[in-house]
């Protein structure tokens, strides 16, 4: 049979071989990924280092803002903290700002974020397709984008 | 599965992508065998957290988009069958799906925007579901039941699956996914009677299919 792929292998949850939550770490889930991030601080929201932020959500922070390939959200003054002489990004805070849900399981250190909603505007104005990204039963990167210039049926099935 | 390889092998066409997404919180194990016995050449896509339906706002399977060269949707969100299915036996047998959506299928790819199934921007953004913040907080709570479930944690699975239900109690995905937790399965007394009270109230199972039958 097949190997089993999932979108994004590299981050794909392990589930038979790791905890959900090792020990002082978080598991953010973010559009397929699961991402474990070892380096949090203690506080409201979802404090991680701005270093992870580019593997969390393709997000990084720039002299203009919080930027997502040429698209910039001026920084707030609330979505960086101090923690012991750290500074550190509040995920949650800035999922609040762009009105993206999300639910947290704290006690199991697990956070579930919804896609960011700018993300998907253009489907509900303009009937243009978001793009997408997944991985197939090959283990090759599926994205919408790379089907420009084809015609596309994407249809959806199940086993149960 | 079958048929849609048939009808992909007959559009033979190389600016045709058919893109076949398995909405399966069992993975692999569940949905491979059955993509294998269609010995499929198109795309195949294990979906266990339902991305794609939250793409789309689909909240039934099967249910498909059709997506132009530029990436604009010309059709949505309908009862996708390849053809009329027969479910059981004598008496108890009935009918489900149609004829008519793989020819439509076959002439968009043939005449393109000339093809009389294309729909327009105003229709196909009419017939998208909605999916606001609580059907959107319900896909992360999904995620983070299947998350759960696939760890072991059954208490937890249930209580974000539900949770995903009760925020988007139309998604008949997430009501048929959780079902396969019970004994009795996805098809039966539980999902005959919800099916039952879902269209009751007025709400598209499927969205009726909008093509002529010739």
């Amino acid at each position: 049979m097949t190997r089993a792929f999932g979108a994004f292998p590299e981050y794909r949850h392990p589930f038979e071989a790791t905890a959900i939550h090792p020990e002082g770490s978080v598991t953010v889930l973010y559009q397929g990924k699961t991402v474990t991030l070892s380096e949090i601080a203690k506080g409201d929201g979802l404090l991680i280092a701005p270093a992870d932020l580019p593997r969390v959500n393709g997000f990084e922070l720039k002299p203009e803002g919080v930027c997502f390939k040429d698209l910039c959200i001026p920084m707030k003054d609330h979505l960086l903290v101090e923690r012991d002489g750290k500074q550190w990004f509040d995920l949650a805070a800035f999922a609040d700002l762009l009105e993206q849900p999300y639910v947290a399981d704290k006690a199991s250190g697990v956070w579930s974020f919804a896609e960011i909603p700018a993300k998907r505007e253009g489907m509900m104005v303009n009937a243009m397709a978001p793009d997408f990204e997944v991985i197939d039963r090959q283990g090759k990167v599926i994205r919408m984008a790379d089907y420009k210039g084809k015609k596309a049926l994407v249809v959806t099935w199940s086993s149960w | 599965m079958p048929v849609w390889q048939r009808v992909y092998e007959e559009i033979n066409d190389p600016n045709f992508v058919l893109i076949c997404v398995a909405e399966d919180t069992g993975g692999e194990p569940v949905a491979g065998p059955i993509f294998d016995a269609a010995k499929p050449t198109y795309v195949q896509v294990v979906d266990e957290d339902h991305l794609i339906s939250s793409v789309f706002n689909f909240v039934n399977v099967p249910s498909a988009a059709w997506i132009d060269e530029e990436g604009r949707i010309v059709r949505i969100d309908e009862g996708t069958y390849s053809k009329t299915h027969k479910f059981g036996e004598g008496e108890q047998a009935f009918l489900f799906g149609n004829d008519v959506y793989s020819p439509a299928l076959k002439d968009w790819v043939a005449k393109g925007a000339n093809s009389v199934h294309v729909q327009s921007a105003k229709t196909v953004t009419g017939n998208i579901r909605d999916h606001g913040f609580d059907q959107q907080k319900a896909d992360a709570a999904f995620r983070l039941g299947n998350l759960f479930r696939a760890h072991g944690k059954k208490d937890k699975a249930e209580l974000y699956w539900e949770m995903a239900r009760t925020l988007n109690p139309d998604s008949i995905n997430f009501f048929r996914q959780n079902l396969t937790l019970t004994e009795e399965g996805s098809g039966g007394a539980t999902f005959v009677k919800m099916r039952g009270e879902y269209i009751a109230q007025g709400k598209d199972y499927y969205r009726p299919l909008d093509i002529e039958v010739s």
